[in-house]
């Protein structure tokens, strides 16, 4: 279990972070929602404890931030590091020695080559296998499906559903509405920092017609195509 | 072309602010240095005029890399791409140039001048598509990377070692011991990113222990052919190399400490000073390293959630 209870965040003066009250369950997947800029990002690296911030992040499992898998954005990789080494490196962070990383090669990288020769969708599921085999409990992934092929994306899903079905607690942030819609059981929206809503599955077509409605409004019009 | 000189300009600026000194006062102790660090090259070596070239070409190489002139040529076109390169290296070259003149040396600056003019219009892969295999593979990253950017000067090591027992020369196969030390500790000169220290379930006691165990390890793997040979050359002399080879460990150890202290910013000029004393004058080690220990564990405890 994860509670977030009046967090704020501010760089400098600008409150990115604006009073989020959440709670993660075990066993639940979670999505994040909102425009670029909405404060997803910084929510999930206060989760992790990368950001100081104002307010309470309590959670059953302590230090929480040993427990968590990240996938951020755009992993980063050190220059002539091969993929085995980068899985080798995150798996060993976590005390999860001799993992036979060939056998759980799921995405089929080439795991010898050096993992800045890869590309974005490579790099990405380079990461997510590397957090997967660290055996964490809670998941934290930040646009998982992003730049990643259709076959990856399916992939992606069944694991998702699968930590879900293991207890783990999964949360996720995606531009496409369909990916969360497959996997979660409950979608926050934030919009400026400010947590806008928190929406059921059973209600999640009601809040992709509203967002559709309230992000196209007349901005297509506005164009004025020929 | 004059906008992009500008911003090159800015950009180079900046990082000598983040690095906590004023621009002008920056540049003009990287002259200084850059004077002083030629002058005792040419008076120890008689191959300084090679060692100033390569110097020089290497820089130019590295602004000859592909993915950046490619760039070049996407943004402003062939003819802009290729005046901007020849000027980019004719600056660089400057310097060289200047030392080589002042050393009476014209032969050896014309060529630098014409070589750094024809590096301009060609471009060069830095990167090789083929891994390099590590014996240090199994715990990256420092190693198992450094050693593979580092890898061509290993032999030359070696090979200084054995030219210093075929001279009979201990003072040189002590400098080619420590040339390893050198090239390891550099492994450890610029931070990772915050996630690499955040993602270890550590406290910061067992993580910085941890790091420098391995890295000692490493490095004395390393100098293992350098050591050993010295001390079957001249075992007398068995005091001499062990107390070199301690300093190497203490250095490197100094290295690792003082890059936690400064975590997650790069190392910065008051910590330069210190390590920069404590290395000449070896005893100070043992004075600094507690300093750094103790800010690097402050550091750690913040972004390992240590709450000890």
């Amino acid at each position: 279990m994860i509670k977030i209870k009046g967090l704020h965040k501010y760089y400098g003066k600008n409150e990115v972070l604006r009073g989020i009250n959440m709670e993660f369950s075990r066993g639940k997947v979670y999505g994040i929602v909102g425009e670029n800029g909405a404060g997803k990002t910084t929510l999930f690296r206060c989760i992790a404890g990368l950001e100081t911030y104002r307010g309470d992040i309590i959670s059953d499992l302590q230090p929480l931030k040993n427990h968590i898998g990240l996938l951020l954005t755009s992993p980063f990789f050190f220059s002539k590091i091969t993929g085995k080494e980068y899985i080798r490196l995150l798996c060993n962070a976590r005390d999860k020695k001799n993992i036979a990383i060939d056998e759980k090669n799921i995405f089929d990288l080439p795991l010898n080559q050096y993992a800045t020769t890869y590309s974005t969708g490579m790099k990405k599921k380079l990461a997510i296998t590397a957090i997967l085999l660290q055996e964490n409990d809670y998941f934290i992934l930040d646009e998982p499906f992003n730049g990643v092929d259709i076959q990856s994306n399916i992939v992606l899903t069944e694991i998702i559903l699968k930590l879900k079905e293991l207890n783990k607690t999964v949360l996720v942030s995606s531009h496409i509405f369909s990916t969360l819609s497959d996997t979660c059981d409950e979608i926050h929206l934030l919009r400026k920092g400010e947590q806008i809503k928190s929406v059921q599955k059973v209600h999640f077509k009601t809040l992709e017609q509203e967002m559709k409605e309230t992000t196209i409004g007349t901005r297509i019009e506005k164009l004025d195509l020929k | 072309m004059k906008d992009y000189f500008k911003l090159q300009l800015v950009m180079t600026n900046r990082k000598v602010k983040e690095a906590g000194i004023n621009p002008v006062l920056g540049y003009l102790l990287s002259l200084v240095a850059f004077v002083l660090l030629s002058e005792y090259i040419f008076q120890k070596t008689e191959f300084a005029r090679y060692l100033v070239i390569l110097a020089c070409l290497s820089f130019q190489f590295r602004l000859s890399e592909k993915s950046r002139t490619d760039f070049l040529l996407s943004t402003f076109g062939d003819k802009s791409k290729n005046r901007i390169r020849v000027l980019e290296n004719v600056i660089v070259c400057i310097p060289f140039v200047s030392i080589l003149a002042y050393e009476n040396l014209f032969s050896e600056a014309a060529i630098l001048i014409v070589s750094s003019i024809t590096i301009a219009l060609f471009s060069f892969r830095t990167s090789l598509n083929f891994t390099i295999p590590t014996p240090f593979s199994k715990n990256p990253f420092e190693f198992s990377t450094g050693f593979r950017k580092t890898l061509l000067l290993f032999p030359l090591a070696y090979a200084l070692a054995a030219v210093a027992i075929n001279l009979d020369n201990l003072n040189l196969g002590i400098f080619a011991m420590l040339l390893i030390f050198l090239i390891t500790l550099s492994y450890y000169s610029k931070p990772e990113g915050e996630y690499y220290v955040w993602v270890h379930a550590e406290t910061p006691k067992s993580f910085l222990r941890r790091k420098v165990i391995r890295a000692t390890k490493n490095s004395i793997l390393l100098t293992i052919p350098i050591t050993i040979g010295l001390l079957l050359f001249y075992p007398v002399e068995y005091d001499r190399i062990l107390l070199f080879l301690l300093i190497g460990i203490l250095a490197l150890w100094t290295m690792i400490l003082a890059k936690y202290s400064a975590f997650p910013s790069e190392l910065n000029l008051p910590e330069g000073i210190l390590i920069a004393f404590a290395l000449s004058v070896p005893p100070l080690i043992l004075l600094v390293l507690p300093y750094f220990y103790t800010k690097s564990i402050k550091n750690l405890r913040l972004i390992l959630h240590d709450k000890n």
